[in-house]
C-alpha cells in the first residue's frame, strides 16, 4: 500500500500543465490486463481437447479487447492534442524508480488500435488448430497484452519487461507449433531478441540513472534530462541494434526468414502485423524522441540503411522459391520506408514512415494469413511444386491478387499512401543536401520496380498457367471458405479505406509527428559540426530552404 | 443553374460503383452471379451509358463555351503540407470523356457477342467497369499526383484484363511484362513528379509550369535539372504509350480478349500518355530541347512500329504494331508543339483502330469455329483469306478502317494524319521525311492485312498449314481442337453493331478538324485554330497533302499488285534478297531478346547471387557467432535438438535476474 501514498506527487494539475491529460477511467491498463487475466482464465475453460469452446473464448476476449481499444479512442482520445492522454500513473517499486505509468500519444494510439484488432484477426485465424488448443489460445491472448503494453506503457523499464514478456509467447509459439526447422527458428528467434534487448536495458539503467538522484524511468522525465550528445549517441547506437533487429535493418535480419518461414498462419500474423512495429514504434519514441541531438547526427544512416533494406530485400525475395520466405523478405523490404520516413525531418516522411507500419502491419498480415491458408490446401510452398491453382481456388487467387496489388502499393490502397509520403517527404526534405535527396530517392524508386517483379511473378507462378497434375492429384484444392473470405475482408476495410482517405488514420496522429519532427528540427538546427557529410552545411541553409517557397498558384 | 459539369464526379463513380456490386458478389456469392449474366451486363452497359450521357453533357457545354469547372478537396496533410484531389473539367478533359465513353460503351456491347461461350463472362465485365472508371478518372485529374493514381490503376486493369485467361502461359507473361514495363515508366513519372514538386512545391499542371518558369529564370533550380525533371516525367507516357525503347509490352498484351485490344490497348489507356503529354504543354512548351527529343522519339516509334508490321504475320500483332507507329504519329506533333493536332489524331485512330480491332476480333471469333479455340491459329492471317464473302459487315467496316487508316481523303485518318505531317515539316523536315515514308508503309501494311484477311480463297482448312504453325508454336496439336470442322459466319448483331457505329465517326470525324475551319482545334485552343484558318493556304496545304495521299496511294497499290493480284511475289523479290533485313524485322529489331538477356536474366541472376550472400554470408555470419558462443562444434546441432530451448529459458531467465539485480543494486547507489 506504501506505493499509493507516494502515488501523491502526481498532481494532475500538474500533469495538465506539463501536457499531459489523466484519464478519466483507466482504459488502458483494462486493456493490457483484460486479455492477461483472460488467458489466465483458458485452463478452466471446459474443452475435450479440440479447441472448439477454447477458440470462442479466445475470440470473445480478443474482441472485447479490440473494443475496449475503440473505446478508448472514442472516448479519451484527442487526436488535436500532440501530448500523453489516457494517462494513469500508479508508482510501483519506487525504490527502483518502476512506475506502471502508461498513456497514449499520436504515436502509440494507432498501434494499440492495430494491435487488438490483428490479434482479434489472428485469433479467428487460429480456428483450424487443434494441437494443444488451450495452450495456444493461452499464449495469443498473453500476447495481445503484452503488445498493447509495449506500445502504451510510458516507464522505459516498465517498456523493457514488456518487450521481453512478449518473446516468450512468439518463442513457445514457434517451437511447439511450427514447421520441420521450428526448433533452430525458434532458438534464432530468441538469441537474437533477447540479446539484442540488453542494449535496451542497458540504455534504460543509463538513462535512467544519469545524473544522479532517485531513478526515474519515466519516457516524460527522461525526454526532460537534456543528455549531453556523447552520452545520447552511445545510447542511441545501442537502442539503435536493439530495435534493428526488430524492425529488421539488413543485416540484422538473418532470425526474421527462419521465424516467418517455420511459423503458423496466426503467428505469422502477429509477427508481420505487430512484432515488427515494435521495432519502428520503439525507433521513434526512444531514438528519434528522446535522444535528438544523436538523431540528429544519425539520421543520414537510417535513411541509408533504409534503401539497404528496400532494394537487398526485394532482391532476396525475388529469387526465393519458399512462398513464406518470399513474403519475409518483402516484409523487410517494405520495412525499409519506415526507416527513410524515420529519418527524414520532415513531418510528411515520418508521418508517411507511421502510415507504412500501419499499412504494413494490415497488408503483411493479409498476405501471411494467405500463405497459410494456400500451405492447408497445396502441402506445399515451393513455387516450382505450384502451377495453374487459380483453377480450381478462384476466389483464392482474386483475394491472393488484391492482397499483392496492395502490396506493391497500387493507388487507392494504403501502402501507396505511405510510400507516397515518404518519398515526398524526403523529397522536399531540405535538411539534407540536394545530391544526397536525388541518391536516396532514385535508389528507394528502383524498390517501385521491384516489388511488382518478385509479386506478380509469385502470383504467376501459383496460379496462372495450366495446372500441375502432380499437385492437383495428390491434394484436395478446395476454394476458400467464407471465414478466410472474411478475414481478408476486414484486413481490406482498413487498407482501402486509407487509402482513399487517409487523412481517416493521418488525422490520429498528425500532432504528435509534428511535435517530434520540430523537436527533431530544432535539435539538427543546433549541431554545429555535423558528422555526417550528407547533412546540409548549416551557411547554405537560407538559400536551400528557399526554394519550395513559391505559391502555387492551382493548389487552391 | 447547376451544369452538368458539376457533377462530373459521377462519370468515373458510376462505372465503379458498377465494379463493385458485381465484384463483391462474384466473391461472396460466386455460383448465383456467374448465372445472372444479363442482369449484370445490363447493369454496369446502363452505368458506363449515364457515363457516357453526362460526358456527352458536357462536351456540349463545352462547346457551347461554357468556362472550365475545378473542385478539390484536401486528400492529405501534414506538417504545412496539404494535397489537393477532385476533379477538372476542360475542353480537353470533355473530349476524352466524350471519347473514352464511346469506345467502352460499344466495346462492352461487343464483349456481350465475343464472351458469350465464355465462362468468367461476369469477371470480365467487372474488369471492364473498373478499366472504365479509372481511365474516366485519370481525365478528369486536376494535377500531376491524381494523374499517377490512375494511371496505376488503369495500368492495374490492363494487368487484370490482359491475364484474364490465365490458363494460357502467354498470357500470364505478358501481363506480368506489361505491369513491369509500366512500372519503369512510372520509376520515371514519380521521380519527376516528385523534382518538380520540390522544384515548384505544386503538383497542378499550371502551378508547375509557372513555379518552374520562375525557379529556373531565378536560378534557384539550374536549367539541366529542369530539363531533367522534364525528361523524367516524359517517362510515364513512354511506358504507357508504347514510345520506343518502352513499347516491347504492347504487342505481347494481344494475349487480352480481343475486345480489351480495342479499348484499352488501341482506343484509350495507351492514349493516355499522349494525353498526359497534352496536359503538360504548358511545362513542355518552355523547352524546346525536350520538345525535340519527344519529337525524335515519337518519329523513331513510327518507324518502328509500321516496319515490324510489314512482316507480321498474326492479325491482331500486325494491328498492334499499326497501334505503335500511330502512337508514334502523336507524340511527334506533341514534340513538334502541336498539341492540338496530336489530341486530334488520338480522337480519330481511337474510332478507326478500336473498329478495326472489333473487326479483327469477330474474324477469330469466326475462326475459332473451324480451327478450335487455339490463338496461333485463329489469329494467323496464312489460315484466313476469302472472308469477305462469309461475313461482308466486318469485312466492309475493315476496309473503312484500312482507307481511315491510310490517309485517303476524306476518311477521318487524312485530316489528322496530314496537320502532323504538316507541323512536323514545318519544325522538324528531317523527321518529316520519316514520317512521310510511314505513311506508305502504313498504307501497305493495312492493305496487306485486309487482302490476307478478306480477299482470296479460304485457307483455314489447310491441315498442313496448322500443323506447321503449331509447331513453329512449339505447342502439340491438340485432338480435342484438331477438328473443330464449324462453319464461317458473320458475327451476332451485338458485335456487328459497334463495328457499323463506329465506322459512322471514321469516316466523318475528320471533318471537325480540316485546316481551314477546325471546329476541333476551336474547342480545345480557339486562339490556335483562328491562327490556323487565318494563315490557311490552298497553295501550302495541297502540295503536302497531296504528297500523302500519293504515297498512300502508292503502298496501297504495291499491296494492291502483291495480295489482290499477285502479280509480283514481295517474298522472292525483298526478302529473298536481303534476308538480313527480312530477319531483323521478323525479330522485331531484335529489342525482345535483349531485353529477355539483359534485364529478365540479368535481374534474375543478381536476385539469386544477393540471395546467396544472404544465405551464405550474412547468415553465415551469424551462425559462427552462435557456434563460437557455444563453444561447441558441433553448435548447430543443438539449434535442432530440444535443449536450445533450455538455453534460451537461461539467456531470458539471466536477462529477468539482470533487471533485478541492476533495480536492487542501483536503487540506493543513485
Amino acid at each position: 500500500m506504501l506505493e499509493f501514498a507516494v502515488s501523491a506527487p502526481f498532481d494532475p494539475a500538474a500533469d495538465i500543465a506539463a501536457g499531459i491529460i489523466p484519464a478519466q477511467f483507466p482504459w488502458l491498463s483494462l486493456s493490457i490486463l483484460f486479455p492477461i487475466v483472460g488467458s489466465l482464465m483458458v485452463p478452466f475453460i471446459p474443452d475435450q481437447g479440440d479447441g472448439r469452446q477454447v477458440r470462442w473464448f479466445a475470440l470473445g476476449i480478443a474482441l472485447t479487447t479490440f473494443l475496449i481499444t475503440v473505446a478508448a479512442y472514442l472516448n479519451g482520445y484527442d487526436p488535436s492534442f500532440s501530448g500523453l492522454q489516457l494517462s494513469e500513473r500508479v508508482s510501483w517499486l519506487p525504490n527502483l524508480g518502476l512506475t506502471w505509468a502508461v498513456g497514449a500519444d499520436g504515436l502509440s494510439m494507432p498501434l494499440i488500435l492495430l494491435t487488438s484488432f490483428i490479434t482479434t484477426l489472428a485469433v479467428l485465424a487460429a480456428w483450424p488448430v487443434t494441437f494443444k488448443p488451450k495452450l495456444f489460445f493461452f499464449l495469443m491472448l498473453a500476447m495481445d497484452g503484452g503488445q498493447i503494453a509495449v506500445f502504451a506503457v510510458q516507464d522505459m523499464l516498465l517498456f523493457f519487461l514488456a518487450w521481453e514478456l512478449e518473446l516468450l509467447p512468439v518463442y513457445l509459439l514457434l517451437a511447439i507449433w511450427g514447421g520441420k526447422k521450428r526448433q533452430y527458428a525458434a532458438t534464432k528467434f530468441i538469441l537474437y531478441t533477447a540479446g539484442s534487448s540488453l542494449f535496451i536495458l542497458l540504455a534504460a539503467l543509463a538513462m535512467g540513472f544519469m545524473g544522479g538522484g532517485t531513478p526515474n524511468f519515466e519516457y516524460a522525465v527522461l525526454a526532460q534530462k537534456g543528455f549531453s550528445t556523447s552520452f545520447q549517441l552511445l545510447c542511441y547506437a545501442g537502442l539503435l541494434i536493439a530495435f534493428g533487429v526488430k524492425l529488421p535493418i539488413v543485416p540484422l535480419h538473418t532470425w526474421l526468414p527462419d521465424a516467418h518461414g517455420e511459423a503458423t498462419a496466426p503467428v505469422h500474423m502477429l509477427l508481420a502485423g505487430i512484432l515488427l512495429k515494435m521495432g519502428g514504434y520503439a525507433l521513434m519514441r526512444f531514438n528519434a524522441e528522446m535522444l535528438p541531438d544523436a538523431h540528429a547526427q544519425f539520421a543520414p544512416l537510417l535513411v541509408v540503411l533504409g534503401v539497404v533494406n528496400i532494394i537487398y530485400a526485394a532482391l532476396t525475395s525475388f529469387a526465393q522459391r519458399n512462398l513464406k520466405r518470399k513474403i519475409a523478405y518483402s516484409s523487410i523490404s517494405h520495412m525499409g520506408f519506415v526507416l527513410i520516413g524515420i529519418g527524414s525531418f520532415s513531418a510528411l516522411g515520418t508521418s508517411g514512415a507511421m502510415l507504412q507500419m500501419i499499412s504494413h502491419g494490415l497488408i503483411g498480415a493479409s498476405l501471411f494469413f494467405l500463405v497459410g491458408a494456400t500451405y492447408d490446401r497445396t502441402h506445399t510452398l515451393q513455387l516450382d511444386e505450384m502451377g495453374g491453382v487459380g483453377q480450381k481456388m478462384r476466389i483464392m487467387f482474386a483475394l491472393w491478387t488484391v492482397c499483392s496489388l496492395a502490396s506493391l502499393a497500387l493507388p487507392g490502397m494504403s501502402g501507396f499512401v505511405s510510400e507516397l509520403m515518404v518519398f515526398t517527404g524526403f523529397a522536399t526534405d531540405e535538411a539534407y543536401t540536394l545530391t544526397f535527396r536525388i541518391v536516396i530517392d532514385g535508389l528507394a524508386a528502383i524498390g517501385v520496380i521491384l516489388t511488382p517483379i518478385y509479386l506478380l511473378s509469385m502470383l504467376r507462378e501459383i496460379f496462372f498457367g495450366k495446372e500441375n497434375a502432380q499437385l492437383a492429384s495428390n491434394t484436395n484444392l478446395v476454394d476458400a471458405e467464407p471465414r478466410e473470405v472474411y478475414i481478408i475482408g476486414c484486413l481490406l476495410v482498413p487498407i482501402i479505406g486509407i487509402g482513399l482517405y487517409p487523412r481517416l488514420m493521418t488525422d490520429s496522429y498528425r500532432t504528435a509527428i509534428e511535435a517530434l519532427v520540430n523537436r527533431d528540427v530544432a535539435a539538427m538546427e543546433t549541431i554545429s559540426r555535423p558528422t555526417a557529410p550528407m547533412i546540409r552545411n548549416p551557411s547554405l541553409a537560407p538559400a536551400l530552404l528557399q526554394a519550395p517557397k513559391l505559391p502555387s498558384p492551382g493548389a487552391t | 443553374m447547376p451544369s452538368a459539369a458539376d457533377s462530373a464526379w459521377l462519370i468515373p463513380v458510376l462505372p465503379l460503383i458498377g465494379a463493385l456490386i458485381t465484384g463483391l458478389g462474384l466473391i461472396s456469392f460466386n455460383r448465383t452471379i456467374n448465372r445472372l449474366r444479363k442482369p449484370v451486363a445490363l447493369l454496369l452497359i446502363s452505368c458506363v451509358g449515364a457515363a457516357a450521357v453526362i460526358s456527352y453533357t458536357i462536351l456540349f457545354e463545352q462547346l457551347g463555351g461554357a468556362p472550365p469547372v475545378e473542385h478539390l478537396f484536401v486528400w492529405a496533410s501534414a506538417g504545412d503540407f496539404s494535397l489537393p484531389m477532385g476533379y477538372v473539367v476542360d475542353p480537353l478533359a470533355a473530349v476524352m470523356l466524350a471519347l473514352v465513353t464511346t469506345v467502352a460503351l460499344l466495346v462492352m456491347i461487343y464483349s456481350h457477342g465475343y464472351m458469350a461461350h465464355d465462362k468468367s463472362y461476369v469477371r470480365f465485365f467487372t474488369y471492364l467497369a473498373i478499366f472504365s472508371s479509372s481511365m474516366l478518372g485519370l481525365v478528369v485529374s486536376p494535377n500531376l499526383l491524381e494523374i499517377y493514381v490512375f494511371w496505376e490503376l488503369v495500368g492495374m486493369s490492363s494487368y487484370l484484363l490482359v491475364g484474364f485467361w490465365y490458363d494460357r502461359d502467354g498470357a500470364a507473361h505478358a501481363a506480368q511484362k506489361a505491369f513491369v514495363v509500366n512500372r519503369v515508366g512510372d520509376f520515371g513519372l514519380l521521380l519527376g513528379i516528385l523534382g518538380l514538386f520540390w522544384a515548384t512545391g505544386s503538383f497542378g499542371f499550371q502551378g508547375i509550369a509557372d513555379g518552374l518558369a520562375t525557379a529556373v529564370s531565378s536560378g534557384v533550380v539550374p536549367g539541366w535539372a529542369a530539363l531533367a525533371l522534364c525528361l523524367l516525367v516524359f517517362m510515364g507516357p513512354m511506358a504507357k504509350s508504347a514510345q520506343f525503347p518502352l513499347h516491347v509490352w504492347l504487342p505481347d498484351a494481344m494475349e487480352g480478349p480481343t475486345p480489351i485490344s480495342a479499348l484499352i490497348h488501341a482506343a484509350t489507356m495507351v492514349a493516355a500518355g499522349v494525353f498526359l503529354v497534352a496536359r503538360l504543354e504548358p511545362l513542355y512548351s518552355q523547352f524546346p530541347s525536350v520538345g525535340v527529343f519527344i519529337a525524335v522519339i515519337g518519329t523513331l516509334t513510327c518507324f518502328l512500329g509500321a516496319s515490324i508490321a510489314l512482316t507480321q504475320m498474326d492479325l491482331k500483332k500486325g494491328l498492334a504494331y499499326s497501334t505503335v507507329s500511330q502512337l508514334g504519329y502523336m507524340m511527334l506533333a506533341m514534340g513538334c508543339g502541336a498539341p492540338v493536332a496530336g489530341m486530334f489524331h488520338l480522337v480519330t485512330h481511337a474510332f478507326f483502330k478500336a473498329m478495326l480491332f472489333l473487326g479483327s476480333g469477330s474474324v477469330i471469333h469466326a475462326m475459332e469455329d473451324v480451327v478450335g479455340h487455339e490463338p496461333v491459329l485463329a489469329q494467323d492471317m496464312r489460315l484466313m483469306g476469302g472472308l469477305r464473302k462469309k461475313m461482308p459487315i466486318t469485312a466492309i467496316t475493315f476496309l473503312i478502317g484500312c482507307i481511315a487508316i491510310s490517309g485517303i481523303p476524306p476518311l477521318a485518318g487524312f485530316w489528322s494524319k496530314d496537320e502532323i505531317l504538316g507541323q512536323a515539316f514545318q519544325a522538324f523536315p528531317l523527321l518529316w521525311v520519316v514520317g512521310f515514308l510511314t505513311a506508305g508503309m502504313t498504307a501497305f501494311y493495312m492493305f496487306r492485312l485486309y487482302f490476307l484477311t478478306f480477299e482470296g480463297e479460304f485457307r483455314g482448312n489447310d491441315e498442313a498449314m496448322q500443323a506447321k504453325l503449331m509447331a513453329a508454336a512449339g505447342k502439340s496439336v491438340d485432338e480435342e481442337h484438331a477438328h473443330h470442322a464449324g462453319s464461317l459466319h458473320e458475327s451476332p448483331w451485338s458485335m456487328t453493331l459497334p463495328l457499323v457505329v463506329l465506322a459512322v465517326p471514321s469516316v466523318l470525324v475528320g471533318l471537325l478538324g480540316t485546316p481551314w475551319n477546325s471546329r476541333f482545334a476551336g474547342l480545345l485552343n480557339p486562339e490556335e485554330a483562328m491562327e490556323m484558318a487565318e494563315h490557311f493556304s490552298w497553295g501550302e496545304f495541297l502540295p503536302l497533302a497531296g504528297a500523302s495521299v500519293a504515297i498512300s496511294v502508292v503502298g496501297i497499290s504495291v499491296a494492291v499488285l502483291a495480295y489482290a493480284l499477285h502479280r509480283i511475289d514481295l517474298g522472292e523479290l525483298v526478302a529473298a534478297r536481303f534476308p538480313s533485313v527480312n530477319a531483323f524485322l521478323a525479330n522485331k529489331w531484335y529489342l525482345d531478346a535483349i531485353n529477355e538477356k539483359l534485364f529478365v536474366r540479368g535481374s534474375r541472376k543478381i536476385a539469386r547471387e544477393v540471395l546467396e550472400v544472404d544465405a551464405k554470408v550474412v547468415d553465415g555470419v551469424v551462425n559462427l557467432t552462435g557456434l563460437l558462443t557455444l563453444g561447441s562444434g558441433e553448435g548447430l546441432k543443438y539449434f535442432e535438438t530440444g535443449r536450445a530451448q533450455f538455453y534460451a529459458l537461461i539467456v531470458f531467465g539471466g536477462v529477468i535476474a539482470l533487471v533485478v539485480l541492476f533495480g536492487v543494486l542501483g536503487g540506493p547507489i543513485a
